[in-house]
């Protein structure tokens, strides 16, 4: 499913990949019923935005994108592949 | 001043009827109190006395645990008929209201030994000096007295009379009707499992003891089939599950089979998300994201336990052989993970993830013979306290359900899973599980592969 709620909560992970590591970016997420800034005023029509957005997206195929270093985690099935490859774990 | 109440338990995993009232207490925020003398809270025992503050906390804990039959209010006992008769009649007062207009049914049973039907009438008569008048209804009374007998553990051989140790009677307030998720969640009904499925009951337990319910977060690191993310989401938790091998938590089909299976209980939209990932290796961005960790690690009989690397002995061979043609899917090598290791390095990354009063609750397989207590202290570290272990006993080894509370709000480093590298000096009973358990966990056995290794 990839929730953005668990995208919030995960980073790239790849060995000294240790800055700039999150977000991950999602290919093709055009989603922008979210303000760019948080409002003064938590209201219920924000918080069901927030809602929204947390919980009722979800990616079912993609990929997430380390901004620092490229690697790409593949989604597939709304399962997302955070396994590394030999040369990457520490 | 509390009630005492008449606990009837069901006759299974009599080590986990403690922990699992104490769980669905705490969770509720209201007290037990357990007798003082050691044989009136002897686990084992299918009856026990209990002290709450009022009935409703009763219901709460008949509708929730698992172990519960049913809970009466308690108003006699005695090691024989005439003496449990001559106590209630002592507390009178608690049923004469019931006397003048009530109708009821009485309900006799025996543990250990069956009660003939001419025999249950004869108890029921035992109680005609309450003098009841109200009408005997079989299908809808208002209340149920409920009388029983326990009688001592007997071998057929031995004889067909065992003793009477005690008589209880009291006044049911609920029936228990947790049980009846057992066959709700029954596997082999289940759209999607696997051989690693832990067993519906199981799964039901240790959800109670994360403590699951609406608002909380749980996440399954060994996630597989999914058994104990059904069981919490079912309690309202939203869970979180991941595994190293995709297929396990995917099986065929295009929708992943966990989903699949979360659909026919109803709470698919309680999965807030699978991830296939090594747990030594993850990529979680911070710690204490959640209220409780629940899981059946990987110990190696049927899904091995492994993790991201090489076996270093082979590391130089297989690195330079065996490329990776560019358009075939990376296979991750990977290298055995030994259990004890895997167990301390868990308690650590509990202690980060959890929220600070976050519990962790996890399987630790253990061989019956070689077991002690130290083996379960010395995988603790700073912060964390074991609150229940429960044994789930197979014989020859078994599997003690663990359950960890993190007391501290100290904040950690990201764990960096190196318990092999760390000397205890204390060889729990659970090292090399899996080289036991195919060994039959003979002691001649263990010595020779010990040698040979
Ligand atoms: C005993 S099974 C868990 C079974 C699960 N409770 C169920 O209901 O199917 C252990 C799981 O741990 C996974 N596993 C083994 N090593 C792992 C690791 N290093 N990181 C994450 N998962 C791992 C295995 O793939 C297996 O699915
Ligand atoms: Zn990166």
């Amino acid at each position: 499913m990839v929730r953005l709620i668990t995208h919030n909560l995960l980073a790239c992970h790849v060995k000294n990949c240790t800055s700039n590591n999150f977000p991950l970016a999602f290919k093709d997420l055009g989603d922008t019923s979210l303000p760019a800034e948080q409002p003064d005023m938590i209201d219920d029509e924000f918080l069901q935005k927030l809602h929204h957005v947390l919980l009722e997206i979800h990616v079912e195929e993609g990929s997430m994108v380390c901004p620092n270093c490229n690697h790409v985690y593949p989604i597939s099935n709304g399962i997302p592949n955070m396994l590394l490859a030999e040369h990457e774990i520490g | 001043m509390p009630t005492r109440y008449l606990f009837v338990f069901a006759q299974a995993h009599v080590d986990f009827r403690i922990p699992e009232l104490v769980s669905i207490a705490e969770l509720n925020g209201f007290a037990i109190i357990f007798p003082d003398i050691p044989e009136e809270r002897d686990p084992t025992r299918p009856f026990m006395i209990l002290g709450l503050e009022e009935d409703e906390h009763a219901r709460i804990l008949a509708r929730r645990c698992i172990l519960v039959k049913s809970i009466y209010q308690f108003y006699a006992r005695g090691s024989s008929y005439e003496e449990m008769h001559e106590r209630n009649r002592d507390v009178r007062s608690q049923w004469s209201q019931y006397i003048p207009d009530t109708s009821f049914k009485f309900v006799i049973d025996g543990y250990n030994r069956s009660i003939t039907q001419s025999r249950q009438r004869e108890i029921i008569n035992s109680f005609s000096y309450m003098a009841m008048m109200g009408k005997i209804d079989m299908n809808n009374p208002q209340i149920i007295l409920g009388c029983f007998e326990e009688r001592a553990f007997h071998s057929r051989r031995t004889s067909k009379d065992p003793a009477l140790l005690q008589v209880y009677f009291g006044r049911l307030i609920e029936e228990g009707s947790a049980r009846s998720l057992i066959r709700r969640f029954d596997v082999k009904r289940r759209e999607y499992f696997g051989n690693t499925s832990m067993e519906a009951e199981m799964s039901l337990l240790m959800a109670n003891q994360t403590l699951a319910s609406p608002g909380k977060l749980i996440y399954d690191p060994f996630v597989g089939t999914g058994s104990m993310v059904y069981t919490t989401a079912h309690f309202g938790a939203q869970v979180f599950g991941s595994d190293i091998d995709g297929r396990q938590m995917r099986g065929k089909d295009k929708q992943p089979g966990i989903i699949r299976a979360a659909t026919q209980y109803g709470v698919a939209s309680r999965i807030m998300d699978l991830c296939t990932f090594d747990v030594t290796n993850n990529p979680w961005r911070c710690g204490e994201l959640f209220d409780a960790i629940v899981t059946d690690p990987p110990y190696g009989v049927r899904a091995g336990a492994k993790r991201l690397g090489r076996k270093k002995e082979r590391q130089f061979l297989q690195r330079s052989t065996c490329p990776q043609p560019n358009d075939a899917p990376y296979i991750h090598p990977t290298k055995p993970y030994e259990l004890s290791n895997l167990a301390s390095d868990l308690v650590v990354l509990a202690r980060y993830m959890l929220k600070p009063g976050g519990r962790l609750v996890f399987f630790l397989p253990t061989v019956t013979d070689e077991y002690d207590q130290l083996d379960i202290d010395s995988m603790l570290c700073e912060g964390m306290t074991v609150i229940a272990n429960s044994l789930q006993d197979f014989g020859s080894w078994g599997r003690r359900l663990v359950t960890i509370r993190k007391t501290t709000t100290a904040k950690f480093s990201v764990p960096s899973f190196d318990a092999d590298s760390i000397e205890t000096g204390h060889v729990p009973a659970h090292k090399g599980f899996r080289d036991k358990f195919f060994q039959g966990f003979r002691k001649d056995a263990q010595d020779t592969a010990e040698a040979e290794s």
